[in-house]
């Protein structure tokens, strides 16, 4: 009995450390977001009330009726939409590049991991700043556009979605990388080998082998690549001109020009809980694959 | 590569298995596999693995690879089955060139040393994969895998995934996903080293068996010399990249031909020797020793001596006067170190036939005698 408390003991640097960085922010969040909003910002830490959450479905029209408002609804919907093709198309571009790394001569390896993580050592915003130079009209892109003759009019690529989608790609790549090279590398080649000696050519082997053997790192890198996609605000400012607002923007609005810090809490509040959601819904289908195996 | 074309066109024209692919006019059906001169150099050329092996496997022979690690002997398998390319010479299937073919084109199948079965799969998933990637027809590949689970033992398993399994269940199941398409050769690299002795032993009989059943010729990579002598129909004995002995086990056992084969295939004396006379050889300054063998006289050679084949007497009794040195017990037998001259000691094996107690001390006097039909000539 002693141990199991000496045991829980030992525990206590690690709970106090999530317990003061995660759930007490959290509570403030959600306790903030059921406060009424202050006059010049802030919030007024007396008086409950649900407005925050009833302005994310509602409006009042001039009669004073709620009224089913659906903007904010299709902000998350645009920004969900943005996250799911950003991680389905990293996963695209960084499956065989993972691919190739794992079947490099490990010297190598070690130093492809280095070339992947080399961006992490410059600022996101600097590297946006980066994407713009080279996207703008009369960069390099545009100017090889022009002088290849692929076009004669500017590409206008800046201040899009797809210069968003492209900054965005970029960024989370190696958060893609990553769990899958790690997957990859610790996959058994003679499983490889085995596949071919049975017969299997090289698409077969990807499909029945390499890649359900590395869907682990699939689904780990995917998380890791569409969560904060949702959240993302620097990259859809900057390359996307912000004409197109995302859940991470408005949320940063709100505790910012707008001042209303319940909205943004309760914006980020349902945010969390959808991707909370996301990810049970996830365990419970991966369980239940668990399950049938025994 | 004309055939090799030729091949692809009488798959696609419905030939109903992917080992039916060599002209049945090849009329070589004795020999299931011949390996021509075959190199291979691995770093950059610095590391030999293979130096030069010939060699020729009878259909539905038991056909075993000894040596110790790092002879070659994986090697010789991994470039059969295709996962590596000699540097020269060739290989053939029943007369089929193999050379230039990916693994998935060749008429054989592994068991690895490691299983290798898919974790992710269960077991009649495993052992339909070969089957489904010949694209058979769905009633065969399931009355096929039922086949095979019989024929491994493994029945009622079949929804089972590997991690469920025994180290010996996945053995099984490793084999059963090598033999159900019916490979001309089936290649093995070490399959039994991970499982325990007594598995092992059961394994032992359960692969005769399955090679007498299905009548594949089974090549067979181990550096366990018991494994090999109880197992295989012959042997070819490896160090250093070269096949120094090839034979039966008992001529491998009896008559080694070289003193690595003597000194790695069972326990051995060696003893260097002078030849006197045909059949006389000349040890320890002066004792003379027969054997059957003739030669040049005055040949030096080393004579080697199974232990068990030495006879053990009273003092007088035997030409060779020595004194035990040492004496261990070992379950069934009991070996005698026995020391002729100081830095000469000969090890001689008698079983317990009188149960546990030794029939002589420590330190006892002893004379030791060679019949002439056990001591083997040696000329290096």
């Amino acid at each position: 009995m002693s141990n199991v408390r000496q045991r829980a003991g030992l525990l206590t640097p690690a709970m106090a450390v999530i317990g003061v960085l995660l759930v007490l922010p959290l509570g403030l969040m959600a306790f903030v977001s059921t406060l009424e909003r202050g006059r010049d910002g802030g919030v007024i830490w007396s008086r409950h009330t649900l407005d925050a959450y009833v302005q994310f479905l509602f409006e009042r029209d001039l009669m004073d009726n709620l009224v089913l408002n659906t903007d904010y609804l299709q902000i998350f919907a645009r920004s969900i939409g943005l996250a799911t093709t950003t991680a389905v198309l990293t996963l695209v571009i960084a499956f065989p590049i993972a691919l190739w790394m794992a079947f490099q001569p490990p010297q190598r390896r070690t130093f492809l991991l280095f070339v992947v993580t080399v961006p992490f050592w410059t600022n996101l915003l600097v590297r946006n700043y980066a994407w713009i130079l080279l996207l703008r009209n009369g960069g390099v892109f545009d100017r090889l556009a022009q002088s290849t003759g692929l076009t004669h009019e500017p590409l206008n690529v800046l201040y899009s979605p797809l210069a968003t989608g492209i900054g965005l790609v970029y960024s989370f790549l190696p958060f893609m990388i990553l769990p899958i090279y790690v997957s990859l590398e610790k996959l058994d080649r003679r499983l490889i080998e085995a596949a071919f000696d049975l017969g299997a050519n090289r698409w077969h082997a990807l499909t029945r082998i390499i890649l359900p053997l590395s869907m682990p790192g699939i689904v780990g890198g995917f998380i890791l690549v569409f969560v904060p996609c949702l959240g993302a605000f620097v990259t859809p400012a900057l390359l996307g001109g912000g004409k197109s607002l995302m859940i991470g923007s408005l949320i940063q609005q709100q505790f910012g020009q707008s001042r209303n810090w319940p909205f943004g809490a309760a914006l980020a509040f349902v945010l969390l809980a959808l991707i909370v959601f996301a990810l049970v819904l996830h365990g419970l289908r991966y369980r239940r694959l668990a399950g049938r195996l025994t | 590569m004309a055939r090799v074309a030729t091949n692809e066109g009488a798959r696609e024209q419905g030939s109903s298995t992917l080992h039916a692919e060599v002209p049945p006019a090849q009329a070589q059906s004795n020999i299931a596999v011949d390996c021509i001169g075959l190199a291979k150099r691995f770093a950059g050329g610095s590391v030999v693995a293979l130096d030069g092996v010939s060699l020729t496997i009878r259909s539905n022979e038991f056909f075993t690879l000894l040596g110790p690690s790092g002879c070659g002997k994986t090697t010789l398998l991994r470039l059969i089955a295709g996962f590596e390319t000699q540097d020269e010479g060739s290989i053939l299937v029943q007369g089929q060139k193999l050379d230039g073919l990916p693994p998935f084109r060749r008429p054989v199948n592994t068991v690895f040393q490691s299983y290798a079965v898919f974790p992710h799969m269960s077991v009649e998933d495993n052992i339909a994969f070969g089957l489904r990637m010949q694209r058979r027809p769905r009633s065969e590949i399931a009355s096929r895998v039922k086949e095979m689970l019989a024929l491994v033992r493994l029945g009622g398993l079949e929804k089972r995934k590997p991690a469920q399994l025994s180290g010996g269940q996945q053995q099984r199941v490793a084999l059963a996903r090598a033999l159900a398409t019916e490979p001309r050769v089936l290649l093995l690299d070490e399959p039994l080293s991970a499982l325990d002795q007594k598995l092992r032993a059961g394994m032992q009989l359960e692969l005769k068996r399955l090679q007498n059943e299905v009548g594949i010729t089974f090549i067979f990579v181990t550096h366990d010399q018991h494994e090999a002598l109880t197992m295989s129909d012959r042997i070819a004995v490896m160090n250093a990249g070269r096949i120094l002995q090839l034979g039966t086990p008992e001529e491998i056992y009896e008559r080694p031909t070289a003193r690595f084969v003597a000194d790695f295939i069972g326990d051995t004396n060696l003893i260097e020797a002078r030849r006197v006379s045909p059949g006389r050889f000349r040890i320890l300054s002066g004792v003379e020793v027969e054997a059957d063998e003739a030669g040049t006289i005055g040949d030096d050679v080393t004579l080697a001596v199974r232990p068990e084949r030495v006879i053990l007497g009273a003092p007088g009794q035997g030409p060779l006067a020595g004194a035990v040195d040492q004496i261990v017990y070992e379950g069934t037998d009991t070996t005698y170190h026995v020391r002729l001259a100081p830095g000469v000691r000969f090890r001689v094996c008698e079983q317990n036939r009188g149960g546990a107690r030794p029939r002589f001390r420590q330190g006892d006097a002893v004379s030791l005698s060679l019949p002439a039909d056990a001591v083997r000539v040696l000329v290096e």
